[in-house]
């Protein structure tokens, strides 16, 4: 009989909010250890807790984009346990009611559209990072209270690259909502997994892997834990009911611990936060002013002339599309400048190992280069020479066209009163043409972009040719 | 000339007169705090209190509290001065920000002289359980009667004549019961009119700031600086503040009082009963209407467990965060939990832990729905019965206690008491949020008993209203306990 994996998930995505989910210390990545701290991040006693409106907005907009139901009031649960990391011996979340139920995600993976159901969506704060160096336990509080939103989704994913494909746009949904930074590696999304199996008649122990913080690694970790638990299975043995993690370096999972009757949290609603009314004018008002997500800039780039392929490379990353639509304020063609983004600046941001954001030339420069050569001011192979020394010299692309003179093209009547010379000063070019000696617009281009060192743009000046040869 | 056992506006007019400046009113607080006999102090603030009035602006020299000394219970944040909840865990805390209420206070002139005593935590109500002992009932000479508690050394400190006013806190009666046992003006407001940021949770939805007066008038006028709207308490109230002294004097005319029968069947006491009827007659003479209304005699007796088992399991929870880890007495251990466990179990004496261990067993998935939900369901059923007798009547009146202050009963289990309703009742204004107030009523055997008067949500200035009517019915107001 066939067996089958079942996945479900739990997704802890850290938010990038200004301050904490219930204090007002700031928010912010890499600083050195418990500089970003409150009284009440401490809990020290007498500190009270009060709600993060932007969290608050932040949970509304992404319930929304996995089609959930938004409960409009918001409330807060303790959920109680000793741990070290945990500073006030409680973590509040929204355990009896979450602020987002029942919703679900369509995505494609393979050939397939497939659609996961997702069971709730809520708002909790982060447990301080705690490491161990020799004998020594070290605590830093700076993550304690960074606002956290966590998706549960049912038990429906059948693969590895499902839930690599599921996660890769929930990263996606979080990075463009502006909800969080969205990187893996810092964990600023970590994933916890149920891997169990199923045949027809039977469904088999779950197990829990914890904190996987890497695309392929989700991918490579069910993958393993899925063989394993099918060779366990064939093998007559029983899977245990247990916690693990995966083991990068040799491609396994690693037993942690053996699940015993679950954990009593002790849940009671939280009396120092009461209930919050969320108007419809606020939920709709969250909505309203969402920022876009991926799939809504994709059709809209492709109204504006954009292929498939070029509308999806861009919207890969939040920051490349900020890139192309602060470069359209220029009014270049969207084709072009999406081109040059996808070809040229990628080939930099690739060699440089950068991101767009630190890339030298900026999109409004970018912009107004491909302008130029839509206005005939300078030809592409100008404007390409211009952006590779622009890139080369890390100066401006104004700089580098004043000073190769780029700029100093041909206009329309330049190129034609050169082109007239040429003409006028050997009358059998004229006569060839007529023959039907098609060459002879080659002949005078090449004369024009010689006599201009090459600053004369060739297809006007094609153009041009044709017009004044058939003139005559 | 002493000023420390007479009233607000007294001290007031003498600063205003130039009779006493405030450094001599602090010196002559401080000073009677060094010589207290009554085990009232966790800490003198001398050298910070003298600092600060030196520093006071002048220019609020016309605000009732500038310049007067006040005490803060030991459970309320005062910045780099110790505040340990007469705990031995919490022995060496020395807090980074001040309480919403010790803000107001110092913004008005006001200069904290002293932290008092308290049961450890918060939790007792007979003031013989905080980490320096008992703290006595300056009432009672022989210094065998407890003061109550859990504000015990607020209780002490003003009724011995020490400071003016005296800041507490009250979570089932921790003001209100040891006001009865020490002729004292003790006061809770609504749930959420004043800021509890800085208060140390004991349980949050019975918890309240309040405070001690030795009468009505300067009760009032204390609200007007403590109550409103503080953003960094996100339970505290929008409700408009109002001038709370200014009703004081309403005629009583139409005024109903109910008095709950199941309560006062439950007092023998003749005295008491004597002194609470002849008040009743007063409030008559004065136009107001009393009857006496029955509430159902079981949710009477559920009082005390329904508020045992909701503050046991919410003091678990708040108290979880004193680990030893960032703050507190910490005991070394091998490994992080070891810590935790280590100063957990030294650093709580063993009335506490039994509550906490009460109060988890009360919370655990098996027990949850007989006890916790259950406790949940009967403070419903608790608030609605009283809501019920506020529809029609604008407050309940009853003795505070059954009896004058017990004497002192070290061995005392208060953990598995037998139910008492009129030893306890007065938890239910902690349970619906209901503003409460004792006053003194009279002494037996030069022991004094009180009053206690409860209103609707946010009926303050109708609860004062009444309440200076009693005392002026009484006569007892500005009474202090005569040193030997």
């Amino acid at each position: 009989m066939e067996l089958r994996a079942i996945i479900g998930l739990e997704i802890h995505v850290e938010m990038n909010t200004k301050s904490k989910m219930f204090s007002d210390a700031p928010v912010s990545f890499g600083q050195l250890p418990n500089t970003q701290v409150s009284a009440f991040d401490m809990s020290f006693p007498g500190t009270m807790p009060t709600v993060n409106k932007q969290a608050v907005i932040n949970a509304i907009r992404v319930s929304n984009a996995l089609n959930m139901t938004i409960d409009n009031v918001l409330m807060f649960d303790r959920k109680n346990y000793f741990y070290s990391d945990l500073p006030k011996g409680y973590q509040i979340t929204q355990y009896f009611r979450p602020i987002g139920r029942n919703g679900c995600l369509t995505f494609n993976s393979g050939d397939e559209n497939i659609t996961i159901n997702i069971e709730r969506l809520h708002l909790e704060e982060d447990t301080c990072k705690q490491f161990h160096v020799d004998d020594f336990s070290y605590l830093d509080f700076n993550r304690a209270g960074i606002p956290v939103i966590e998706i549960v989704t049912k038990p429906e994913f059948k693969s590895g690259q499902e839930v690599r494909k599921f996660v890769e746009l929930i990263r996606s949904i979080v990075v463009f909502l502006d909800v969080s930074h969205g990187k893996m590696e810092e964990g600023n999304i970590r994933v916890d997994l149920n891997v169990s199996l199923e045949d027809d008649n039977k469904r088999w122990s779950k197990v829990e892997i914890k904190n996987l913080n890497s695309l392929s690694n989700i991918e490579k970790a069910i993958n393993y834990e899925v063989n394993r638990q099918k060779d366990l299975v064939i093998k007559g043995k029983t899977i245990g009911r247990e916690t693990r993690r995966y083991d990068e370096t040799n491609d396994r999972t690693v037993m942690l611990r053996i699940k015993t009757d679950s954990v009593d949290y002790r849940y009671f609603t939280d009396p120092n936060i009461p209930p919050i009314k969320l108007s419809d004018e606020f939920i709709k008002n969250a909505i309203d002013t969402s920022p876009e997500l991926a799939h809504v800039k994709q059709k809209k780039y492709k109204t504006l002339g954009l292929s498939d392929y070029d509308a999806n490379l861009i919207t890969n990353s939040k920051e490349t599309c900020a890139y192309f639509e602060k470069g359209l304020e220029t009014g270049c063609s969207p084709k072009t400048l999406a081109n040059w983004i996808n070809i040229q600046v990628q080939k930099v941001l690739k060699l440089k190992c950068i991101s767009i954001n630190e890339f030298s030339i900026s999109a409004k420069e970018l912009g107004e280069l491909i302008l130029l050569v839509e206005e005939h001011k300078i030809n592409n192979s100008q404007a390409k020479s211009v952006f590779n020394e622009a890139v080369e010299t890390g100066n401006s692309v104004i700089d580098v066209i004043n000073k190769n003179k780029t700029n100093h093209i041909l206009d329309e009547n330049e190129i034609l009163d050169l082109i007239k010379e040429i003409i006028n000063s050997n009358q059998n070019l004229v006569n060839d043409y007529k023959n039907g000696k098609e060459k002879v617009v080659g002949y005078i281009v090449g004369l024009v972009m010689s006599k201009t060192q090459r600053k004369a743009d060739p297809s006007l000046t094609n153009k041009l040719t044709v017009v004044e040869l058939r003139r005559r | 000339m002493r000023y420390m056992d007479k009233n607000l506006r007294e001290i007031h007019n003498a600063i205003i007169s130039n009779s006493v400046t405030p450094l001599e009113l602090v010196k002559e607080a401080i000073e009677l705090a060094k010589n207290d006999d009554n085990n009232a102090f966790e800490y003198i603030c001398e050298k910070e209190a003298l600092e600060k009035v030196r520093k006071l602006d002048p220019s609020k020299k016309n605000n009732l509290l500038y310049g007067i000394p006040v005490v803060i219970k030991d459970n309320i944040s005062t910045k780099d001065i110790p505040t340990t909840a007469s705990s031995d865990l919490l022995k060496d805390y020395v807090p980074v920000f001040d309480s919403e209420v010790v803000t107001r206070l110092e913004n008005e002139g006001a200069i904290i002289i002293g932290k008092t005593t308290m049961d450890e935590l918060a939790m007792g109500g007979t003031g013989t359980s905080g980490h320096l002992g008992t703290t006595y009932n300056p009432w009672d000479k022989t210094k065998t009667r407890i003061i109550g508690g859990s504000s015990s050394g607020s209780a002490a400190a003003i009724s011995a004549g020490v400071v003016p006013i005296a800041i507490g806190s009250d979570t089932g009666d921790s003001i209100r019961k040891p006001a009865s046992y020490a002729s004292l003006v003790g006061f809770k407001p609504t749930w959420g009119r004043i800021s509890r940021f800085g208060l140390f949770p004991f349980a949050p939805s019975f918890d309240h700031v309040g405070y001690f007066t030795r009468n009505v008038y300067d009760s009032a006028y204390l609200l007007n600086i403590l109550a409103g709207r503080d953003d960094k308490d996100s339970s505290s109230s929008f409700e408009p503040i109002e001038d709370y002294t200014k009703h004081l004097e309403d005629k009583l005319e139409g005024t109903r009082i109910a008095v709950i029968n199941g309560v006062i069947d439950n007092v023998s006491d003749k005295e008491i009963l004597n002194s609470f009827n002849k008040s009743i007659e007063y409030l008559r003479q004065n136009g107001a209407i009393v009857d006496y209304v029955d509430i159902d005699l079981i949710l009477l007796e559920a009082i005390q467990p329904t508020y045992f088992i909701i503050s046991s399991s919410e003091s678990t929870s708040n108290n979880a965060n004193l680990d030893g880890i960032k703050f507190g007495s910490r005991i070394e251990g091998k490994t992080l939990e070891e810590v935790m466990v280590n100063t957990r179990t030294n650093g709580f004496s063993r009335r506490i832990k039994d509550r906490f261990i009460i109060g988890s067993y009360s919370m655990l998935e098996e027990n949850r729905n007989e006890l916790f939900i259950r406790a949940q369901k009967c403070r419903r059923l608790i608030v609605n019965a009283f809501n019920n007798v506020f529809e029609k009547y604008d407050a309940i009146y009853c003795p505070a206690a059954p009896t004058i202050a017990p004497k002192i009963n070290l061995k005392e289990d208060t953990v598995f008491n037998k139910v008492n309703i009129s030893e306890h009742y007065m938890a239910f204004a902690n349970m619906g949020g209901f503003p409460s107030i004792t006053l003194p009523l009279g002494f037996e055997n030069s022991m004094p008993f009180g009053g206690n008067l409860s209103s609707k949500p946010f009926q303050e200035s109708k609860l004062f209203n009444i309440a200076n009517y009693i005392e002026k019915g009484t006569g007892l107001s500005d009474k202090v306990a005569k040193r030997d």
